[in-house]
């Protein structure tokens, strides 16, 4: 996947980071350097005053406004009027920004600010399934840090960080991201495969726990005269859910019959275009258009 | 110290609090706008009213600032969100223990210029062994439509109801898009006779054009692409424009292979370097 080459939004990921950082070490000079710890006070106290005095302008403000609405609603009695306090607004908007932090989960990447830094959670979906999410807890000191993470030991996580953690944290995530996604999406399909069509297996689905190498005996009907074919399928791209090698073969001692050959190619192309389970949702379809069609 | 730190937090949190207040727009008659007697007391007792409410303002402060991560993080910015519920179990279910629970979401925001809003179910089923979460529902409204690209993108996206994918692809489509509109704009700052931009910045086209050679032109059409698995791709292309004596002269058939061979420029140099030779190759006359 290409990468949009900017230094603008690893600036802003990673500067606000090392901002968490700077605070850190304050606190920490500020034990060992009275002297400059004096300077950043009085530095602070300029600020909070300034502070206070853009806080009471906009209270002014806010005040006129107020004074206006009431000159305009003038028959509405003072009683019946509802009065929120300062405090219910800033609790409104901490429930609002609470609710929005919960909703990042389903953009991917959701996270919280840590003592130590930041734990990031990484959601997964499969097409329209909420899968598992994995989380990753970084430490922010140069160099940047992984703390713990739920990452499966099989997902190459320190090729990964060793590309991208510490110069674009942005991308690591996003590549991980992906990583993770189709994984997930690999990880369904053989679920499915196992769970919801197990009628359709002759012996178990082998499978390794990167789910991307997938081997397995089938029928096209769970009770018929088809014929087993065998079906071997390779993800060598990690970071997608559909296989790059797929063989079908035939486990028999006589040639295929024309038909069942042209049966076996478009097997191999369906296995290749659509995920797991939805081919055999497929061919447990045509089983019963098959049903339906008299005896020949 | 940190006592100080704190009160500057909370001092942000109240300022921006009201900053919004302010901007809340009045509403003609009804009482939208509550009396706030509160207000007055505010003033007086500047300590001690503000010491219980301390905690709760540094609290949102730090919030706000996980949201901005979070924003930075994911170049999404999510500004609305809101959730219903609706418990779908009936008796049934309940004797075999299954619990079907149907979410309503609505989520607005923006990723840098485009603005979305979705809305979208999420039905949640708990039985004995395991919990399933299935996004059935998906409706996305995104403005502004220029981007034709992102039409179909987002058809798919709700067909597939693949919430999760939208999100990544529109990240990473804002990036190719901006930084597509970067590179023009540095090239019209460096090469200003030279470089056109006929539909602006931000569109699709970059127009070279020599002066010494009138008639002469080499269209660069770069589109932002999002294939069938979501990936966002750049797709550039080279358009020459030649006169007719020009074409007549071309006995090694450099304009018609152009185009090919633009790809291959790219292969070998990328975006910002094949433009860049492209650029100084049409016009060496102008700037030695």
């Amino acid at each position: 996947m290409e990468w949009a080459n900017d230094g603008k939004s690893k600036g802003g990921v990673l500067a606000h980071l090392e901002r968490l950082e700077i605070q850190v070490n304050r606190s920490r000079k500020n034990l060992e350097d009275p002297q400059r710890a004096q300077a950043v006070e009085s530095a602070l106290g300029t600020k909070i005053h300034k502070l206070r005095c853009l806080r009471d302008e906009l209270r002014a403000e806010v005040k006129q406004r107020q004074a206006r609405v009431k000159a305009s609603t003038v028959n509405v009695e003072p009683d019946q009027t509802l009065e929120i306090s300062e405090q219910e607004v800033v609790e409104r908007r901490k429930e609002n920004v609470k609710a929005i932090l919960q909703a990042y989960r389903f953009t991917g990447l959701s996270g919280k600010l840590t003592s130590r830094g930041v734990c990031v959670c990484i959601s997964t979906a499969f097409e329209g399934n909420l899968l598992d999410s994995y989380f990753i807890d970084l430490v922010i000191q140069k160099p940047l840090r992984i703390h713990h993470h739920s990452i499966p030991v099989f997902i190459p996580l320190e090729e990964i960080s060793a590309k991208y953690l510490q110069t674009n944290i942005q991308h690591f995530l996003f590549c991980l991201c992906e990583y993770l996604n189709a994984y997930a999406g690999r990880k369904y399909q053989a679920d499915r495969l196992q769970s919801d069509f197990a009628a359709f297996l002759a012996g178990p689905l082998r499978r390794n726990s990167l789910c991307n190498l997938l081997s397995f005996t089938y029928k096209v009907e769970p009770q018929g005269q088809s014929f087993p074919f065998c079906a071997r399928l390779l993800y060598k791209d990690l970071t997608t859910a559909l296989p790059t090698d797929v063989t079908v073969t035939y486990q028999g001692m006589d040639a295929l019959s024309p038909a069942w050959e042209e049966q076996r190619a478009s097997h191999e192309n369906l296995f290749f275009s659509k995920p797991l389970h939805q081919v055999f949702t497929s061919f447990a379809r045509k089983g019963e258009k098959l049903d339906m069609s008299p005896v020949s | 110290m940190d006592a100080q730190r704190a009160e500057v937090r909370a001092l942000e949190a109240e300022i921006a609090a009201l900053r919004r207040a302010c901007e809340e727009p009045r509403a003609a008659g009804e009482d939208t706008w509550r009396a706030q007697k509160s207000l007055r007391e505010m003033y007086q007792s500047d300590s001690e009213g503000w010491a219980s409410s301390k905690d709760l303002r540094s609290h949102l402060g730090h919030l706000e600032s996980e949201l901005l991560f979070l924003s930075t993080l994911t170049g999404i910015s999510v500004r609305n969100y809101s959730m219903k519920t609706e418990d779908l179990t009936n008796t049934e279910k309940k004797e075999k223990s299954i619990m079907k629970v149907l979410q309503r979401h609505r989520l607005s925001g923006n990723c840098h210029m485009i603005t979305f809003q979705l809305e979208f179910q999420i039905l949640e089923i708990q039985n004995k062994e395991s919990l399933s979460s299935v996004i059935t529902d998906l409706n996305i409204i995104m403005e502004p439509t220029e981007y034709s690209e992102l039409s179909e993108f987002v058809s798919r996206a709700e067909e597939r109801r693949d919430l999760l994918m939208f999100f990544r692809s529109l990240h990473f489509f804002v990036e190719w898009c901006e930084y597509r509109k970067r590179t023009f704009e540095h090239f019209k700052e460096k090469y200003p006779a030279a470089v056109h931009l006929p539909e602006g910045a931000a569109s699709s086209c970059m127009v070279v054009r020599s002066a010494c050679q009138p008639g002469f032109e080499l269209v660069i059409i770069w589109r932002v692409q999002i294939d069938e698995e979501g990936r966002v791709l750049p797709k550039l292309d080279l358009l020459p424009k030649a006169p007719q004596q020009a074409l007549e002269l071309d006995r090694n058939r450099v304009l018609e292979t152009a185009p090919l061979s633009f790809r291959a420029l790219l292969g070998a140099l990328g975006i910002e370097a094949a433009l860049e030779s492209l650029i100084k190759s049409l016009c060496t006359a102008d700037y030695d």
